[in-house]
């Protein structure tokens, strides 16, 4: 424990703070004890990195290359929601709060939506092979199973998952591997691939939604 | 504790609480799917030549192990801060650096032994299918680098960026810039800066390479200084992690100097700054040398400061050679499990060519690179043989690295020999040889016939082509070898015309 955050006077007496709607104010304080802002800034870093690999040709232009730089971006972006994840209170707040699988729910939704937008802001105006839809394609899959190993490892250790699976996917891509399973290597056109990525999302989104990461107040690892 | 155990080492201890309480095996069967997946089968499916083999250790493992080893360092690195016991222990009489060395030796420990276990788990897949040759070290040596230089970057980033984000972010960064270093590597040329050739990923070596000449260890020596340089900067980095935190948080020059002043001892501090010094120098010197390389003769990069002429010479290997149909043919005893298959392949070819002038009368693999340019496939004279390479066969790339098609790769070493011999080319360095003419390729494509082989691309042959072909292959085999023996100068010179083949 420190002390340093008791010793500090809060900047702005309570009394004067102005309220917000209870709903408002607690979908807020779930968003920050989740880091939801610093996600948000993760997520634009995640963009950024997109961004300057294209246009400064750090990947591939074509071929099955090309999608290699793309996927491990999107995977570290599904890997940012999925660490989100984790709550600082534990058990304590799963028995209380009984608006916690609406917000949970709402957080990770959110957040893809973010994370699809911030790369498709990264991608703008430069040239990504298989466009958008493949993009956010691949965004909800590696979240799905990020949301999905939040429950097994708890939310600080969910990025394994996505990123064992986007290194097993680019050796697929290098293999020309045509399993719909392995959405990310696929065209966005394929039909199987959308479905697999989609029931991915879907399945991790909903035992998320309805079990949460595993609770460990003090990680033991 | 029994009477008889003896007490260990406090350090010995902390080290074995670590080992116990480490992330890195829990992950470890995640990590065992990915290296049987993306390293073991990747491997498996080139052909078994030690060096080409070993390739996979820095093209393969080193990102999917690159991965795993920074995010779970920067999650170890950043345990105090995630578990808000920075004050607790900063109470205790050692120093942080003490331990926060003992989190990375056990991080980096478990990421060692799980690499080593991946190194032997592809090595003894290669003893049993190689037939010549053994392990080579250097590529382990510079995996073996990444991983730590890795580990100690996503550590490092741990301690000082303490959020939940690190981890994650750390291992895409280090992914990123793998890719990127490839992308850098595979496009390097000697004339345009030849620093990019720092990046341990790169392409495939030629599938001989270390079978005729002794690969340089150039390239690894600096590739093993560079990252151990980088990893040597960053554990003093670890070291002055304090005084670096105190002084981001230090307001003006009075306060940089009390933290200064209040941290740690001048002698760890000193140790530190010699760290770092050594590991940018090193670095820096490696960055200097790659920049001085170029290509050798036989296919790799020498750095002059540091190279052997030793490692110039040809490797002295007595070939293995097989006359058992009557077509004697040697390879390189690096390529003996092809031997007999390239027999049957080359003997009915021969048999139809036999006796004509300038027929080779065997066969015998060669270095796929002289000069630094490839070497193309074509029939030395005195005594004539048909001399290919593991590389280049005909038109055909690759016919030593793997047969995934049988009948493909029977036909493609048939058509390299009668390419040879159509246009009596010899064997020259250079570019891959022009197309055959049309009546060469109407009489090659009669020959395979003959022999029960379909021609390699009949799609791309005109008409004209195709039925002069099947006109020479309906003749008797007598016949045709007479009209060879009759108008061969003509046909290599390509004077025959397709009307004029019978």
């Amino acid at each position: 424990m420190t002390a340093a955050n008791v010793l500090k006077s809060p900047a702005v007496p309570a009394a004067t703070t102005r309220r917000m709607p209870p709903g408002i104010r607690l979908a807020w304080l779930h968003l920050r004890s989740r880091r939801v802002p610093a996600a948000v800034l993760a997520l634009a870093v995640c963009g950024g990195v997109l961004h300057v690999a294209l246009h400064w040709h750090w990947a591939f232009n074509s071929g099955p290359y090309a999608q290699q730089v793309p996927m491990i971006i999107e995977a570290g972006a599904a890997s940012v929601i999925a660490v989100t994840a984790h709550s600082p209170f534990g058990e304590t707040e799963r028995v209380t709060g009984r608006w916690l699988p609406y917000l949970r729910l709402l957080a990770a939704i959110g957040l893809t939506g973010l994370a699809i937008l911030a790369l498709q802001l990264g991608a703008a105006g430069e040239s990504l092979n298989d466009g958008i839809f493949a993009l956010a394609r691949n965004v909800i899959g590696f979240t799905g199973l990020g949301l999905a190993c939040s429950l097994v490892t708890g939310g600080l250790l969910a990025w394994t998952l996505p990123m064992g699976y986007m290194v097993f996917c680019q050796y697929a891509l290098l293999e020309a591997w045509t399993a719909p399973w392995t959405w990310p290597v696929r065209p966005p056109a394929d039909r199987g691939a959308w479905i697999c990525a989609s029931a991915v999302f879907a399945a991790g989104l909903l035992l998320f939604t309805i079990r949460g990461p595993r609770t460990r107040l003090s990680d033991d690892s | 504790m029994s009477a008889t155990s003896m007490p260990l080492p406090r350090s010995a201890r902390a080290l074995r609480l670590e080992f116990k309480r480490n992330a890195v095996p829990y992950v470890l069967p995640l990590l065992a799917a990915v290296f049987y997946f993306d390293t073991l089968r990747t491997a498996d499916g080139f052909a078994p030549v030690w060096t080409l083999r070993a390739s996979a250790i820095t093209d393969h493992m080193l990102f999917e192990f690159g991965a795993f080893a920074g995010g779970l360092a920067a999650w170890a690195g950043s345990r105090e801060g995630r578990r808000k016991t920075i004050d607790l222990v900063a109470s205790t009489s050692r120093a942080a650096w003490a331990r926060r060395s003992i989190a990375l030796t056990g991080t980096l420990c478990w990421l060692l032994l799980a690499f080593l276990a991946g190194v032997a788990a592809l090595y003894i897949q290669t003893a049993v299918q190689a037939t010549w040759g053994g392990p080579p070290l250097w590529p382990v040596l510079v995996g073996a680098a990444g991983v730590t230089v890795v580990t100690v970057i996503g550590f490092t980033c741990g301690v000082l960026f303490r959020g939940r984000f690190t981890a994650p972010l750390v291992a895409i960064g280090v992914l990123v810039l793998d890719q990127t270093g490839l992308r850098q590597a595979l496009g390097v040329r000697a004339s345009s800066g030849t620093y990019a050739l720092l990046s341990p990923a790169n392409s495939p070596p030629v599938v001989d390479t270390g079978a005729y000449y002794h690969v340089a260890p150039d390239l690894w020596i600096v590739q093993v200084m560079f990252l151990g340089g980088i990893a040597v900067a960053l554990f003093g980095v670890l070291g002055l992690a304090p005084e670096l935190r105190q002084l981001a948080s230090a307001r003006g020059l009075a306060s940089a100097r009390a933290a200064l002043a209040r941290s740690g001892g001048w002698l760890l501090r000193a140790v530190a700054v010699i760290l770092v010094a050594c590991g940018v120098a090193a670095s820096w010197t490696a960055f200097a040398l790659a920049g001085t390389a170029k290509a050798d003769p036989v296919g790799g990069w020498e750095i002059p400061a540091l190279h052997a002429a030793a490692s110039d010479q040809p490797v002295p290997v007595t070939q293995d050679c097989t006359s058992s149909s009557g077509f004697p043919v040697c390879v390189n005893p690096a390529f003996s499990f092809y031997l007999h298959d390239l027999a049957a392949a080359l003997d009915p070819v021969a048999t139809q060519i036999a006796g004509l002038p300038g027929a080779p009368a065997g066969a015998k693999e060669v270095a796929s690179v002289s000069g630094g340019q490839d070497v193309q496939s074509g029939t030395a004279a005195n005594p004539p043989v048909f001399e290919f390479t593991a590389e280049h066969v005909g038109s055909m790339l690759g016919q030593f690295n793997g047969i995934p098609d049988p009948a493909g790769w029977t036909q493609g070493f048939q058509q390299g020999l009668l390419d040879a011999f159509l246009t009596g080319r010899p064997p020259h360095p250079g570019p891959v040889p022009i197309q055959l003419g049309p009546a060469q390729q109407a009489v090659e494509d009669a020959l395979l016939t003959a022999v029960g082989s379909q021609p390699l691309n009949p799609a791309v042959n005109s008409a004209g082509v195709s039925a002069a072909a099947r006109r020479f292959a309906a003749l008797p085999a007598s016949a045709r070898h007479a009209w060879l023996a009759t108008h061969l100068t003509a046909l290599r010179a390509g004077t025959i015309t397709l009307a004029q083949l019978p």
